[in-house]
């Protein structure tokens, strides 16, 4: 097969639109979702409507952010969905069963979360076990003990006041919920980008070996990453909790498909080594606004986890699509 | 004869490099052509584009004078090039045999079903290896190969696609000098069969050797091709650097200072026999010794990289317990590693982060990282290594091979270490920068710090040591100081033979004797 060689040089404009597509394709896939569903979905654009839409994603959101450092570090965490329900059953029995002060229940709900979470990251570790298999059977045994604790019913009643962290507003129109996910989105971002710790993360996902060798505690890294990870779902807990004003044992289970999708919208590579923060708010807001959308247009349940699964296809081929530019 | 590959006024632009300008080129049928040129000079994309893995902006390619274009690799194997990388290309989980065919495994047709001919890809790899007279393993896995050994299968597999061309980047660059004569001998061989070989090398030694014919690349451009005869290494010197050149020599000697290592009966099994010596502030110590002689396992123990079976390290009189790279950093030890693909670098992250990554616990304030200072340093080995980049931003996997060693170097050096162990610092790197490492050594050891400087090029450990050890089967076998030995007992003594029950006792001279004595 010969052929006469051409001379090719792309022209510089159109490589230069095309990358600024594939940085910011998701921008510009959100900036659109937001304008068909302007035009197509009844009372979207209603302020109450898109602020239900922040309060609807902030669980997720929250915990992508510790998503997005576990996926960057080149591991991955099933459990949280399963962390979520059993923190809010033991918020429910801690604080109601048990009737230890609300505030201190909620401090025990959060280290437990990171602390069991911390567990399973050493096994990760200390055992060199793919973080799938350990988080895995983490996923397992939290859906059961949830049930175990419960009796697979909603614990109820938590005091009135405790409605304010899932259901009240700040400013009188802001949902609380929206406020501490972008109090966490902030968080995250600045330790991605500006810490010590951050840059860690990114490096062990780049190269183990490599940042190994540089003197990076990779282990200690990896670890902490996972009590993250757990405090995050547990946060969450807390925060459906409120919403629901129950302990129930199985609030949360499967978000973790929805946030390690929204993860992967948002552009960090399973592989390890790079993603954003941004990019997994952009995710989440995408999954957040499509199922809005869909449910504001009557796209019955069933149809819009269908949906959902073609965006994560389709938000993959589209990285692998924008890859050629690099060479 | 029209020439067998000829290039005409190839250009190819990378964002803020000119990496190859207006290069006109042609090969002979049973022609060996050396390319050469300096770090970041263009060879490895002149490579390249022949492999088809990248594409010129402009300029023509042609085979038997006929223009073609080489879309993808699969196209430069079916005109007859093939591509040794400098970079290896090996899938590690498969065997020595599956990679040598890799992607044209041979099939068996049973009806509608088909299923992979392992006998076939034997007997064919095992025809590639005899070719290159070397005995490997076929069932082997890749990842259980020496860098050495994985270069010989990549040579391998070229040579199964018996090509017409074949592109050699930086072949010797890994490999111990037994096995470089065996590669001279098949390139010679080919070159006889009427193939037409490019070689890329920064070992001006190999020239007279393996080449016929010259050619030099200077910032991408063609600076000239000459015959080997004419090709005095001072004359190629010239050429590569553009300004007459002169190795320096550094009059001064150090002055070793107190101990600042002590390695005491280090055993690891099967590669450390019982290893015992100092290492003082202000020296440079040389290991002498073949790939696979446990000098790469020495450095990694030292370090805490692989876990040891009994012995002692001290640093500045104190034994560090459970060594890890973590506490050996915070020891003031730093290791720059031989494999910088996979040890030294993350390839796809900025050079700064890679100029930076030993030194992040420094360069913070309660764990906020100070990017001013991050800035400032990489800045700094950037300038005093020369290290060739389109900026600080670039993803570092887009640096020339030697430039990439660089960034492995500095990124130790900006932890200010207190003892620098250097692992074939020296690898891919072409004569110009190797003195300006050389210079930063004997720098570095006047400053007072200890160096272990590690080379499978014997004739640098000679060059640079102030002592040198022999390393030989996991033992130390030898000590000298500078100017005691010549290069060929140097060698000799670091191919012979030692017997399986040597005791300590031999061993021994090198953990005794003192620099000072
Ligand atoms: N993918 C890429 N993107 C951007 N720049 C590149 C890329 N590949 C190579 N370059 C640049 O092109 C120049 C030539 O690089 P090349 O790899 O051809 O050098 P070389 O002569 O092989 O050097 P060495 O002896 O160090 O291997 C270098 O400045 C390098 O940084
Ligand atoms: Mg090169």
């Amino acid at each position: 097969m010969v052929k006469t060689q051409q001379v090719r040089a792309q022209p510089a404009l159109l490589r230069r639109t095309r990358e600024f597509i594939a940085r910011s394709g998701l921008l510009v896939a959100l900036i659109v979702l937001f304008g068909l569903l302007a035009i197509f979905a009844p009372n979207f654009l209603l302020p109450t409507n898109l602020f239900n839409v922040l309060r609807a994603v902030a669980v997720n959101g929250i915990i992508a952010c510790a998503m997005t450092f576990v996926i960057i570090s080149g591991d991955i965490d099933v459990s949280v969905g399963s962390a979520v329900a059993w923190s809010s059953s033991l918020l429910g029995i801690l604080a109601i069963t048990l009737k230890i002060p609300l505030l201190l229940a909620v401090g025990i709900v959060l280290a437990q979360g990171a602390l069991i979470h911390m567990g399973a990251g050493f096994i990760r570790v200390r055992w060199s076990i793919p973080a799938f298999v350990v988080t895995l059977a983490l996923y397992i045994s939290l859906s059961g003990m949830a049930k175990v604790v419960t009796n697979a019913y909603p614990i109820t009643p938590f005091p009135e006041s405790f409605s304010f962290w899932g259901q009240g507003y700040v400013l009188g129109i802001i949902p609380v919920p929206a406020v501490l996910m972008l109090i966490t989105i902030a968080i995250f971002q600045f330790l991605s980008t500006r810490t010590v710790f951050g840059r860690s993360v990114y490096s062990v996902g780049g190269n183990e070996e490599a940042s190994r060798l540089s003197g990076i505690p990779v282990g200690r890294t990896r670890i902490i990453i996972f009590a993250l990870s757990g405090l995050m779902a547990a946060l969450g807990g807390i925060i459906i909790s409120s919403r629901v004003m129950a302990g129930v044992y199985n609030v949360g289970q499967g978000l973790e498909f929805d946030v390690i999708a929204a993860v992967v919208i948002g552009g960090t590579s399973l592989a390890g080594g790079s993603g954003s923060m941004i990019g997994s708010f952009l995710g989440v807001l995408f999954i957040g606004l499509l199922s809005n959308g869909m449910t504001l247009m009557g796209v019955p349940p069933y149809w819009q986890e269908v949906a959902r699964g073609l965006i994560v296809l389709f938000a993959v081929l589209f990285s692998a699509w924008q890859k050629p530019i690099r060479k | 004869m029209p020439p067998i590959l000829s290039l005409h006024q190839v250009t190819k632009q990378y964002p803020g490099v000119l990496a190859l300008d207006n290069v006109d080129f042609s090969l002979d049928k049973g022609e060996v052509r050396a390319l050469l040129g300096k770090n970041g000079a263009g060879k490895s994309t002149l490579v390249k584009i022949l492999s088809g893995a990248n594409q010129p902006d402009s300029g023509e390619i042609r085979i038997d004078d006929k223009p073609v274009s080489i879309p993808d690799t699969r196209a430069a194997f079916d005109m007859g090039i093939c591509t040794v990388y400098q970079e290896m290309s090996l899938v590690p989980g498969l065997t020595v045999a599956e990679n040598i065919l890799l992607g044209r495994w041979p099939q068996l047709r049973l009806g509608a079903f088909s299923m992979i001919d392992h006998a076939k890809i034997r007997k064919i790899a095992r025809g590639a290896l005899d070719q290159l007279e070397v005995t490997l393993n076929l069932d082997e896995q890749v990842s259980r190969l020496s860098i050495a050994q994985q270069q010989l299968v990549e040579i391998a597999k070229a040579i199964s696609f018996s090509p017409r061309v074949m592109v050699l980047d930086e072949p010797t660059s890994a490999l111990p000098a037994g096995e470089v004569a065996v590669l001279h001998k098949v390139v010679r061989r080919l070159a006889e069969q009427g193939h037409g070989i490019i070689y890329v090398t920064h070992r001006l030694q190999e020239i007279p050797r393996v080449a016929d014919t010259v050619t030099v690349l200077r910032d991408g451009k063609v600076v000239g091709t000459i015959q080997v005869a004419e090709a005095t290494p001072k004359r190629i010197a010239n050429m590569m650097i553009g300004a007459d050149w002169q190795p320096t020599e550094w009059g001064a000697k150090s002055n070793p200072g107190a101990v600042k290592l002590a390695v005491r009966h280090l055993n690891r099994k099967g590669w450390l026999n019982d290893v015992t010596f100092e290492l003082y502030g202000g020296e440079v110590l040389g290991i002498a010794g073949l790939l696979g002689s446990g000098r790469t396992e020495l450095v990694r123990a030292i370090f805490g990289a692989d876990a040891i079976d009994s012995g002692e390290i001290q640093v500045n009189g104190t034994i560090v317990s459970h060594p890890s790279p973590n506490r050996m950093k915070a020891n003031g030890i730093g290791l720059t590693p031989e494999d910088r693909k996979r040890q030294g670098l993350i390839l796809p992250f900025a050079v700064l982060d890679n100029l930076t990554l030993a030194s992040l616990n420094r360069l913070n304030i309660h764990g906020i990282l100070q990017r001013q200072r991050a800035q400032g340093l990489a800045m700094g080995m950037v300038e005093s290594l020369s290290i060739k980049t389109a900026s600080l931003s670039v993803p570092t996997g887009t640096l020339s091979g030697g430039n990439q060693q660089k960034v492995v170097i500095g990124n130790w050096l900006n932890t200010q270490p207190d003892v620098l162990l250097m692992d074939e610092p020296t690898r891919g790197i072409d004569i110009q920068a190797k003195e300006q490492i050389f210079h930063l050594v004997r720098d570095l050891a006047q400053q007072g710090i200890g160096i272990l400087f590690i080379s499978s090029e014997i004739e640098e450990v000679l060059e640079v040591a102030d002592r040198i050890l022999v390393m030989n089967r996991g033992y130390l076998t030898h000590q000298f100081r500078r100017g005691e030995i010549d290069l060929e007992t140097l060698m000799t003594l670091v191919m012979e033979e030692i017997g399986h029950g040597q005791d300590t006792a031999s061993t021994s001279p090198a953990s005794v004797a003192a620099p000072h004595a």
